[in-house]
């Protein structure tokens, strides 16, 4: 089927499959469409029929409230076409930049699924075909017969990754997780979409690092400190993290970031906030390697920042309330240029 | 006629802000800073995202959700912000803001806002109003390159090629959005483009010839005026790309 864009600064057309999302396709034949979760919620990728007929495959998605369906407006990332389609996106359009991964659909298996704690996840994706992706990158996950598809950042970090490595919270109601913490076995089919996301970091970054982090918002963190440890980032730049938990018997990962930071401990600060209870006695001595507080983790990163904003880039992931207060803290005291705060909206 | 009240200045928060319907239904973010007060657009240019939930220091404003910023003085877009906000200059009257003198599509215009006002009134003087149902088709490719328009309200596209081959090639829904170029520059006598309205729309028309008249007796608003213009061609062939 084939898709005609109207975009502000021009048109664009591209071939879909039947059942493909007109995002996916786009993004799959090099178009830069507008989005950000790809998955339903965020409403960045909202477009308006002009001709042509599609059908919405999740008429009940959370980023619907940002669209006027009696106006003729969709969701990209949940409309498939049912013949030849023309959308209008208000919005400036260009081709994907060359040399960022190819973004295509694939499929994989799922291996090694393991509870971190009691309500997180973590498993691989072993892939059919190998992928490239940036640090700090996500990809979308389905399971045939499950309904609904989920985003996930990347954890790992490599090039010509065969294997993925993600984390998942327990979302109570949520197709895939549920899917996820319940029925799904070892080698399950996946179908998987991406990689996607522009919270990306390389180290042709020349600015000191920040990372803030909420519950499962760590794994993308884990990918851009695998990646900046082991390109030696931290020999010529501070780092600091701060990943915020309810208790200590929320946070995992722990020993793995005590590993990264034994790989930078000079310039590569750690720090766990627990907003839900004092520092158990017993952390600083289980793991030297990280700094433990008590507080929100926005609070907690605004007590350590505290006069080191000067030419820091910033990556927030977390849940809502927790990036918005980070965003706070970042722009309103630490006066960050917008420029220099990433992170991707998935809700 | 009186001016159309927005609300009372006891109901926006000292350097804060205050989403409002004026009367006659406007929406309008209005925005306190040192005593002042400025009207915009009550949702973010970017998306349909309610600006009255931006972050606020009394002088930068930015939407929380992609970090677009402004300076609240002038509406002029800061950092990644690639669009200004539609201003709606207020006024106070007694103990309440009414919506004061509004500017005109030229005014707020790409090429031409900020320009020296006596500058700006010679352009406004040159310029006509014309009103276009949907459906109207402004110009087709090799009709003579004349005028420039300034979109006042409405939308209008662009298309390339004629007839079965013509292909879309964008579009412009925003008050000052300026278009028909090519009557701005020398060698191009022509129009490469259609322009045909998507909606009732209404421009302002202006002579080319004329308006670069009007620049060259004033040689800081002309290089002004031309640089945005080639800011413009720059960022059109940018986003054109390869593909």
């Amino acid at each position: 089927m084939r898709i005609r864009i109207n975009a502000r600064n021009r048109g664009f057309q591209f071939d879909a499959a039947p059942g493909e999302a007109v995002l996916y396709a786009g993004l799959a034949a090099g178009i830069d469409l507008p989005y950000e979760c790809a998955t339903g919620t965020c409403g960045t990728c909202k477009a308006k029929l002009v001709d042509g007929r599609l059908h919405d495959a999740w008429p009940a998605a959370p980023g619907r409230k940002y669209v006027k369906p009696e106006q003729g407006e969709y969701l990209m990332c949940q409309c498939v076409a049912d013949g030849d389609l023309t959308l209008e996106v208000a919005k400036f359009v260009k081709p994907l930049e060359p040399g960022m991964g190819r973004v295509a659909a694939g499929a994989g298996r799922l291996r090694s699924p393991a509870l971190l704690v009691h309500d997180v996840m973590a498993f691989d994706v072993e892939l059919d075909q190998p992928c490239d992706f940036e640090a700090g990158q996500f990809m979308v996950l389905a399971a045939p017969g499950v309904e609904g598809h989920r985003a996930y950042s990347m954890v790992n970090y490599e090039r010509g990754a065969r294997r993925l490595r993600f984390v998942a919270k327990r979302k109570p109601g949520g197709g895939f997780s549920e899917w996820l913490f319940g029925a799904a076995s070892e080698g399950a089919a996946l179908r998987v979409f991406g990689p996607l996301g522009k919270a990306t970091f390389s180290p042709e970054l020349a600015n000191d690092l920040v990372c803030i982090a909420g519950g499962s918002g760590i794994a993308g963190m884990m990918s851009i400190l695998a990646r900046a440890v082991g390109e030696g980032y931290f020999d010529s730049h501070r780092g600091w993290l701060f990943f915020g938990v309810r208790k200590l018997s929320d946070a995992f990962y722990l020993e793995e970031l005590s590993a990264l930071r034994a790989r930078a401990p000079d310039r590569l600060s750690i720090t766990i906030a627990l907003s839900d209870e004092a520092v158990p006695a017993e952390a600083a001595g289980r793991w030297p390697q990280l700094a433990f507080d008590q507080g929100f983790v926005h609070e907690v990163a605004g007590r350590v920042l505290k006069g080191h904003y000067k030419d820091i880039r910033a990556y927030v992931a977390g849940p809502p309330p927790a990036v918005d207060a980070a965003l706070r803290l970042l722009l309103l005291e630490g006066k960050l240029t917008a420029d220099n705060i990433r992170y991707d909206k998935f809700s | 006629m009186t001016n159309r009240f927005v609300c009372r200045i006891a109901d926006v928060p000292q350097n804060g802000l205050k989403e409002v319907e004026a009367e006659g239904g406007l929406k309008l973010l209005v925005a306190s800073a040192g005593g002042e007060f400025f009207g915009y657009q009550a949702q973010c240019p970017h998306q349909d995202v309610a600006l009255c939930e931006a972050l606020y220091d009394g002088s930068v404003l930015t939407c929380h959700m992609h970090l677009w910023q402004w300076d609240i003085r002038t509406g002029a877009p800061i950092g990644l912000a690639e669009a200004p906000l539609q201003s709606y200059p207020l006024a106070v009257e007694g103990d309440s803001l009414v919506l004061g003198p509004q500017p005109s599509a030229l005014d707020v215009g790409e090429l031409f806002r900020g320009l020296d006002s006596a500058t700006l009134a010679k352009l406004a003087g040159l310029a006509l109003s014309e009103s276009h149902p949907a459906g109207a088709v402004l110009y087709s490719p090799g009709d003579p390159a004349e005028d420039i328009f300034v979109l006042d309200a409405g939308r209008v596209e662009f298309t390339i090629g004629r007839g079965e081959g013509a292909a879309p090639d964008g579009f412009m829904l925003k008050k000052g959005e300026t278009f028909g170029w090519a009557a701005l520059l020398e060698g191009y006598p022509q129009r490469i483009a259609g322009a045909r309205c998507l909606e009732d729309s209404t421009l302002m028309r202006i002579n080319g010839r004329a308006a670069i008249g009007v620049l060259e007796g004033d040689a800081s608003a002309g290089f002004t005026a031309m640089r945005r213009l080639s800011g413009l061609i720059a960022r059109y062939l940018a986003l054109r790309g390869s593909g």
